[in-house]
């Protein structure tokens, strides 16, 4: 019995902390506020990307020729 | 004016704190502790809502999500919020290659930046919706959201960047191919193992809806380039997503098109320069209802056939085709019972933006399971609705088809212009595209209405294949009992540029109330949320002499929200 209080008590304060994330939209200030900008930022530095404007562009064979 | 106004903030204004908020919280209750019993189990009457005071301007972030009522807001949050999120998780472990997920979420900004706030996305789009409308919509949208994830999963786990350069089986058995060539052609191989990717669909096409910020990088990238800014902004960010050296690298070989009109041409162009691999060019033609080009668009597919099955050996099935060509049928059969549903009754549960982008996202990636499951449960939700003959949107005062090119930033216009205005966009362009089921009777039959049935695409199908199409609007509302039209003025679309006149002179001519409003597309910068509001608000205050449902939602800033 004192498990099934515990697993209920657990349940519940779980269940109350996401409605609270989802009520005062805590996802999308988290989000907004700081994962995107630092995502954004190492986007922006990402190395090694290949420069497409370097890449000779010749013309294929036609394959049914 | 915005990022200013962004960084006078305090952190308690960022999180949306506002002095004295608490106060009249409990004065609201302590004023009529019945009504505000009411209004936390049924929620507030439509004109008490004040939807636009939960906005953190101009972030487009919420102080607090909506009280919909006891009911409908633990529906939001149980089966939608939890739901969405955990079965986000759930879609990325059960792929082919779930580590993948980081990998990509780490190299790729469209990914990144994009897919992770999607529950916005979800907000956004049923922001005021209650009841069977929230129910039916929400399930549009978890639909659209697994087949985003079943594809960017796709990609990564053939990606070559992420297997070290090495051609593993599943790269070698998938085709890429521009998101404007629909999946249906691909049936035949199905069953055999292969796998085709809509290259453009995910990095660009659901991005603008989801986040709009993530494609002005794109769009920035090719211009800086010198391209001018004035061709289609779908085609520059298309190409800008290439240059930066953002799509996967996920298959032997692509498939292109001039679908949806010939400035995609030079967006393949590019494609074939960074992904130099073999390329089938499967174009359509303009006047695609000319009797005279059916045999060549039908070659043109044969012809793909052909060269899929040379490039990854994977052999045509007559079966594989038949089997997913009947499925879709199934599909089209539904879409046409909720066009009926929508046309003849008030109990149609879909909102217009779920509507719109689910018929535009199934249609064009071609069946798949989730369709028919999601199918199935908005099919129950319906005819509940039209048994019980439920009011799905009680506060319609116009019935809207909406028509043209429509904006991928501001795809939730229709939201906002039901809940201020009680515009209810019954139904719009795009949705009609694709009306067209495929005999599988004989194989001559099939190929015959596959071919059609490509013809019949976004945009090709009524904006740029001939003027007497997009003049279909006429019988259309009708056909959905409509009386009002709004009218999508893409700045950037020549072929519709050209007949803005033509269609200025019918609409006086037939009485017609039409409202224009003008946008880039996808980008946000050329036309801001706030002036297309303005246009509507405009006309329905100035023409129509009415007044709005939530005045609250008639000014306010979210020029820097996803």
């Amino acid at each position: 019995m004192k498990i099934i209080f515990k697993i209920i008590r657990i349940f519940a304060i779980v269940f109350a902390a996401l409605f609270a994330v989802f009520y005062f939209d805590l996802d999308g200030k988290l989000l907004y506020y700081v994962y995107e900008p630092l995502m954004c930022k190492h986007y922006d530095n990402i190395e090694g990307r290949r420069n497409i404007v370097e890449i000779p562009y010749d013309m294929k064979e036609d394959i049914y020729d | 004016m915005a990022e200013e106004r962004m960084t006078k903030m305090s952190l308690s204004e960022k999180l949306g704190y506002r002095k004295g908020d608490l106060k009249n919280f409990v004065k609201y209750i302590a004023d009529d502790p019945k009504q505000a019993c009411k209004d936390f189990i049924y929620g507030k009457e439509h004109e008490r809502r004040n939807l636009g005071d939960l906005y953190i301007q101009p972030t487009g972030l919420y102080r607090h999500r909506e009280w919909r009522g006891l009911k409908d807001t633990l529906y939001y949050f149980t089966c939608v919020w939890c739901y969405t999120y955990g079965t986000m998780v759930g879609d990325i472990l059960t792929s082919e290659k779930p580590l993948s997920f980081f990998k990509g979420l780490w190299r790729y900004r469209w990914v990144g930046q994009t897919y992770i706030p999607v529950l916005h996305w979800y907000d956004r789009g049923m922001e005021g919706m209650r009841g069977p409308a929230l129910r039916a919509s929400a399930w549009h949208y978890r639909g659209m959201t697994y087949s985003t994830i079943e594809q960017f999963m796709r990609m990564f786990a053939r990606d070559l960047r992420f297997n070290d350069g090495k051609e593993t089986e599943l790269w070698k058995k998938t085709v890429l191919h521009n998101e404007t060539v629909s999946g249906s052609v691909f049936y035949p191989f199905r069953d055999g193992g292969l796998v085709d990717i809509p290259l453009e669909m995910i990095p660009y096409f659901v991005t603008c809806h989801v986040n709009s910020n993530t494609v002005l990088h794109y769009i920035d990238a090719i211009q800086s380039l010198g391209l001018p800014s004035d061709p289609c902004p779908m085609c520059q960010a298309e190409a800008g997503v290439g240059i930066m050296d953002d799509y996967p690298d996920s298959a032997p070989c692509f498939v292109t098109t001039n679908e949806a009109c010939d400035a995609s041409v030079a967006t393949s162009i590019i494609q074939d320069w960074f992904l130099n691999r073999p390329l089938y060019a499967m174009p359509q033609p303009m006047q695609y209802d000319d009797p005279l080009v059916q045999k060549r668009c039908q070659a043109e597919i044969e012809g793909c056939w052909k060269f899929v099955e040379e490039q990854t050996g994977v052999p045509f099935s007559w079966e594989s085709f038949k089997k997913y060509a009947e499925l879709q049928n199934e599909q089209l059969y539904f879409e046409r019972e909720k066009w009926d549903v929508a046309a003849r009754t008030n109990s149609y549960p879909i909102n217009g933006v779920a509507q719109a982008l689910y018929r535009i996202y199934y249609s064009q990636y071609g069946w798949n399971k989730t369709w028919q499951v999601l199918d199935g449960r908005v099919r129950k939700i319906m005819e509940e609705c039209v048994t019980k003959q439920i009011d799905t949107f009680p506060k319609t005062r116009h019935r809207v088809i909406a028509w043209s090119c429509a904006p991928l930033y501001y795809s939730n216009w229709c939201t906002w212009a039901y809940n201020c205005w009680g515009l209810n966009t019954i139904i719009n362009m795009d949705s009609l595209m694709f009306d067209k089921e495929i005999r599988t009777d004989t194989y001559e039959h099939a190929l015959e209405d596959l071919s059609w049935y490509n013809e019949l695409a976004p945009m090709r199908a009524m904006a740029v294949g001939g003027h007497k199409h997009i003049f279909q609007l006429w019988d259309y509302m009708e056909q959905f009992n409509c009386d009002m039209v709004v009218m999508y003025d893409q700045l950037q679309c020549k072929g519709m540029q050209g007949i803005k006149g033509m269609f200025e002179d019918e609409f006086r001519e037939r009485g017609i109330h039409a409202i224009w409003f003008p946008h880039a597309l996808p980008d946000k910068r050329t036309v801001s949320r706030a002036e297309i509001r303005d246009c509507i608000s405009n006309y329905m205050i100035d023409v129509m002499h009415e007044e709005p449902l939530d005045p609250s939602l008639l000014d306010f800033d979210d020029s820097l929200t996803w």
